[in-house]
């Protein structure tokens, strides 16, 4: 069965999205895999607004209840080691309970952890990222924090990336 | 998105995404779409089963795909009701945005019941 992306989502929200237009990337941007899954290194990637309390600041909610229109672009590290106690989320559209409860159901650094002890990928990174999904202008992206943990990632010898919109 | 900035930089991604709709819009280089409530991508807290079967799917994606734009489905069902899905997956209070644009939808009410 094919996957119906509006089956969880408000009516009303469903139409405003079936009426953005965007410009399809094109050509699409290309990097084969350069080794098998089992020799790669992975690192995550998660827009759900996470982040580790007491080491990094939450995004910046504040501001955004200020300009509705408004996201803040900005990312935070998560360590591979993250222990569940420290996960904070500012994220204004997604209820939280769920990833407080289980960071994995967003950033599966537990279960990628477990992949690399079974020998199923080479390795995890040491740092894995997240975003703030709400992004009405994603120039920010685009243009800067998007190409600079890209650079990290490269620093951490990342091969390949799971990424997990919220 | 920000997987188009990561290819561009040499890095193979793949995204999880349960809006595969959106995905094939913007030209995604693989996409995994699961049918599943927004902040949910690997699947239900605590359910280590499920959410590996996730991971591996991407995996499998990650070695198989050969040109971009690859996309797969993921067949695997979400174990709550929809409704109650639909409900669990949202902010207690909502965003700015929709709040915002509720206030403004009254005011537009408003403006015509005064012209009325």
């Amino acid at each position: 069965m094919p996957v119906d992306s509006f089956k969880f989502l408000p009516r009303s929200i469903a139409a405003y999205y079936q009426t953005l237009v965007v410009q399809k990337a094109d050509p699409i941007p290309w990097t084969p895999l350069a080794k098998p899954v089992s020799e790669a290194r992975f690192s995550l990637v998660t827009t759900a607004g996470i982040y580790v309390k007491d080491v990094e600041q939450p995004f910046d909610a504040e501001r955004e209840k200020r300009e509705p229109m408004w996201g803040d672009p900005t990312y935070r590290r998560i360590p591979r080691d993250v222990r569940q106690d420290q996960i904070g989320a500012s994220h204004l559209h997604i209820n939280h309970r769920d990833l407080l409860e289980d960071v994995n159901t967003v950033l599966p650094v537990n279960r990628l952890a477990k992949l690399e002890a079974e020998g199923v990928i080479g390795s995890l990174a040491p740092t894995s990222y997240s975003f703030m999904g709400f992004q009405p202008n994603t120039t920010e992206w685009r243009e800067h924090y998007g190409p600079e943990v890209a650079g990290m990632l490269k620093d951490e010898a990342v091969d390949a990336v799971l990424l997990a919109p919220a | 998105m920000l997987a188009q900035e990561f290819e561009k930089a040499g890095l193979s991604t793949v995204v999880v995404t349960m809006m595969p709709y959106w995905a094939e819009k913007l030209g995604v280089p693989r996409t995994l779409g699961v049918e599943f409530p927004f902040g949910h991508a690997f699947g239900m807290p605590n359910d280590r089963e499920m959410q590996m079967a996730v991971i591996r799917a991407a995996l499998a994606l990650l070695e198989e795909a050969d040109a971009p734009g690859a996309s797969r489905d993921l067949d695997l069902e979400w174990p709550q009701p929809s409704d109650e899905a639909r409900k669990d997956w949202q902010p207690l209070e909502p965003s700015p945005i929709i709040k915002m644009m509720r206030d403004q939808a009254q005011a537009r009410a408003q403006v015509r019941h005064s012209e009325a």
